[in-house]
């Protein structure tokens, strides 16, 4: 017994790819299938795996293989690297065994006061783990053992600044980004050296303290608070922006206030920007454009095209061309009453009437949006782009004693639906789409070459349908997912890994 | 699962015996619970905490630092309201609570069902700096008055009850469910303000209340009908006649799900503001 089992694990140390304790970040432009690299799994964001073990035939014997309890919440998607699991929650890291869900070790940060609202995610280089904390923190671990290896400070929380990002490792680059939403903060984007933690470059989507640029209008804000996607052939990055300062009352910022609500397109080296485009001109509602910029190669009208697509907060479906930034498609995904239509760089035009107001303005999507952080997937193959979606209602109020700083106004939510949607990139049609019989979900989807997606439902299942049209095949409750499921292969089987509650769960075939 | 079918079918059989009225079409055999009658709490006077208490300087600053990390990005730093929560300083809760016994409870399980997570880590020094904070807040809060996110009921009145009585009875067709003298008739006592608003738009209940009611179809051809208290895609929780919840697979029986609030969701979708300011006010003299 003892022997076959050191010959299979002498069989497995032999066929796992070079870089063992060790992720050379070109792996990353392509990972191997016993991985999950960084938190989208792949550069493009696509969430859609080549895996095809576990199929719309067979997923009903799935079955729990293990499971790892954390503290609270995940929101986290996990990686995968060598063997070893690195899942998050604000202050915490911890490394877990991917075979078995024993913890190997675990990080916890200082205490401290910054705002935990929750966490995405950590990244790796070579044989370092990299941690965002609420105070700004970014902390590099030996990915051995935990070992801090520095430490460095990427804003000054005591600002009003937090951090909940999961780190996109781009060559030497480490590229971090923060959030700040109740305070007039400029949005700060940041690089750092991924061996040293030495400062490479910052970009700030609205001016910095100290300096103006009249065509900001004022507005501070637009943080790039989620994980953005790069394209190594044009070496540019893209990263959603977040909503202006101060966030309902638009009277103080007039004009569009660039880069707001925009996807941004960057040179990962220098930081420079490309374009920008802004899905929401002028934002007084709160919808950040932090949803994952997802990067296709594809036809467009018959026509060969590099293209990131966007489903927004605000409940448009944006289709650009990546390598200029221009729009080639605008359609809502969900239901929106707040603008006048399009412009001619096909952007939504806000209705002035749809500001906040002191009677209050019913307003379509809600705060939350018509989607939030939660990543959406593309399959290639069926050229349908999935995502957790919410028809939402929301009042929104503004009068002068709610001033110009932070919040400056008020909202409440009243009712939204959600459903699981198919959008057809090349006509933004929403091809089929799934109901949630309660709310909304606020899981992310893992598409597969298979056939299958997987992602949770607004009531606590873990949910895998047909991806051609929906279907619900099969499910399990395990509470609700707050993070995106990924998956890898370890000796030939392939594991589905998953978050539920507090818990991270592993599956594979019975 | 095999078990809850099987269990479930005698259930239903149960519950035939003891009430379906077969052909009647009025099958509301069980007396649905009573949502209750909560207002919203930017759109009345600010309560005042029913138990005198106090905390030291010290316990106050700690609860805000705690406060702020873990609640402040859904509460607001300051507990009047941040991006999903709501504003803590008028709180019925923290006001009937005293040293946490009220509040704490909550903050430690959570409200799952309006999105608020569960705390149950949290130490109990924490718990309780954090309470001091709430009180010392609320105490502030009413001190100042107004506040600086409240909605006050004349910030809403802007409509024409006339226009709004039209569209009550013509375009918006809530007549066609509700009635002015009927379910309706004193609204404007009992619900004012932003509250009023809300409820009107979408009568949602409180935590864990659901309108819905289930009608299943027996293979006899009787059908049964038990007011629904949870449901997902698979499966569906009904109170059955002596108020204890059975659940069904859906795929295990025929069973139709009735949705109460669908109107009231699509006409959200209908309403210019204009309508929705001027039904406010023709509920407000509802009184």
């Amino acid at each position: 017994m003892r022997i076959v089992a050191r010959i299979a694990i002498f069989l497995s140390l032999a066929t796992v790819p070079a870089g063992a304790q060790n992720v050379d970040p070109k792996e990353l432009l392509s990972p191997p299938a016993d991985t999950w690299l960084t938190y989208h799994g792949t550069y493009n964001g696509q969430r859609h795996s080549q895996l095809t073990q576990i199929t719309p035939e067979n997923v009903g014997n799935l079955k729990q293989i293990w499971h790892f309890q954390a503290t609270q919440q995940l929101k986290a998607s996990p990686i995968v690297a060598d063997g070893k699991i690195y899942v998050t929650l604000p202050d915490n890291l911890w490394a877990i065994d991917a075979r078995t869900g024993k913890e190997l070790w675990h990080h916890q940060h200082t205490k401290n006061n910054a705002f935990h609202i929750g966490h995405r995610g950590a990244a790796i280089y070579k044989d370092t783990v990299y941690l965002t904390t609420p105070d700004c923190h970014l902390i590099a671990l030996s990915a051995r053992n935990g070992e801090v290896k520095w430490d460095v400070l990427m804003a000054d929380s005591g600002k009003g600044y937090w951090s909940t990002n999961a780190p996109l490792v781009i060559r030497n680059h480490v590229i971090v980004g923060v959030a700040g939403d109740f305070d007039n903060l400029p949005g700060l984007l940041r690089s750092f050296d991924a061996e040293t933690g030495k400062p490479q470059w910052s970009f700030y989507s609205t001016p910095p303290p100290g300096q103006s640029e009249p065509r900001s209008g004022g507005a501070t804000g637009g943080q790039m608070w989620n994980t953005g996607t790069y394209d190594p052939e044009l070496n540019l990055m893209f990263v959603g922006t977040g909503n202006p300062t101060p966030v309902l009352n638009g009277g103080p910022r007039p004009g569009d206030n660039p880069w707001t609500c925009s996807i941004v397109s960057l040179n990962p080296d220098t930081g420079k920007l490309a374009w920008g485009f802004q899905v929401s001109p002028h934002d007084t509602h709160d919808w950040d454009a932090a949803e994952v910029p997802v990067l296709v190669d594809g036809d467009f009208n018959g026509q060969p095209r590099k293209m990131v697509l966007q489903a927004s907060r605000n409940g448009y479906f944006f289709v650009l061309d990546r390598a200029s930034g221009k729009s080639l498609l605008t359609k809502p995904f969900a239901a929106v009453n707040w603008s006048k239509g399009l412009d001619e760089l096909g952007r939504p035009v806000p209705n002035p009437e749809k500001e906040p107001s002191r009677s209050g303005v019913l307003v379509a999507p809600d705060e939350g949006g018509a989607t939030n952080f939660w990543p959406p997937s593309f399959d290639p193959k069926a050229g349908l782009f999935l995502v957790n979606a919410k028809d939402g209602y929301g009042i929104y109020f503004f009068k002068q004693a709610d001033g110009a700083y932070g919040w400056a106004g008020a909202d409440y939510g009243l009712a939204g639906r959600g459903s699981l949607r198919a959008i057809n990139y090349q006509t933004g049609k929403i091809v089929w789409e799934h109901p949630y019989v309660r709310g909304g979900s606020s899981a992310g989807i893992l598409t597969t070459e298979s056939g299958l997606a997987i992602t949770g439902d607004a009531s606590g299942n873990l949910l895998a349908v047909r991806t051609s049209d929906g279907t619900s095949l099969w499910h399990e409750n395990i509470g609700r997912m707050g993070g995106a499921p990924v998956t890898y292969e370890l000796e030939g089987r392939q594991y589905l890994l998953v978050s539920g509650g507090d818990a991270l769960y592993a599956y594979a075939l019975r | 699962m095999k078990n809850v079918t099987g269990f479930s079918i005698i259930l239903i059989t149960g519950i035939t015996i003891l009430q379906a009225p077969p052909a009647s079409g009025q099958q509301n055999s069980q007396p649905r619970p009573q949502r209750p009658q909560g207002q919203s709490p930017a759109s009345r006077p600010r309560p005042k905490s029913a138990a005198p208490q106090t905390y030291s300087e010290d316990q106050v600053r700690d609860g805000e630092v705690r406060f702020g990390a873990q609640c402040g990005f859904c509460h607001g730093k300051d507990a009047a309201g941040g991006e999903s929560g709501p504003d803590l300083t008028r709180s019925e809760l923290i006001a009937q609570d005293s040293h946490g016994d009220k509040a704490g409870p909550v903050i430690r399980a959570g409200r799952p069902s309006a999105g608020m997570p569960a705390f149950s880590s949290l130490s109990a020094d924490d718990l309780n700096v954090i309470v001091a904070f709430l009180h010392s807040q609320m105490d502030k809060f009413a001190q100042l008055g107004g506040g600086r996110r409240s909605v006050d009921p004349e910030d809403l009145a802007t409509g024409n009850a006339a226009a709004g009585r039209e569209y009550f009875n013509g375009e918006g067709k809530c007549s066609s469910c509700h009635s002015a003298t009927g379910d309706l008739a004193g609204i404007g006592k009992r619900l004012q303000g932003l509250n009023l608003l809300r409820r009107f738009l979408y009568p949602s209940g409180n935590r864990g209340s659901n309108p819905s009611r289930a009608t299943f179809l027996l293979a006899s051809g009787q059908t049964v009908v038990a007011p629904v208290v949870a449901e997902d895609e698979f499966s569906v929780t009904v109170l059955d006649p002596l108020g204890a919840r059975q659940t069904y697979q859906k795929s295990a029986v025929n069973v139709k799900i009735d949705d109460p609030l669908l109107a009231h969701f699509e006409q959200l979708g209908k309403y210019t503001d204009t309508d929705m300011h001027n039904v406010y006010t023709y509920l407000e003299t509802l009184k």
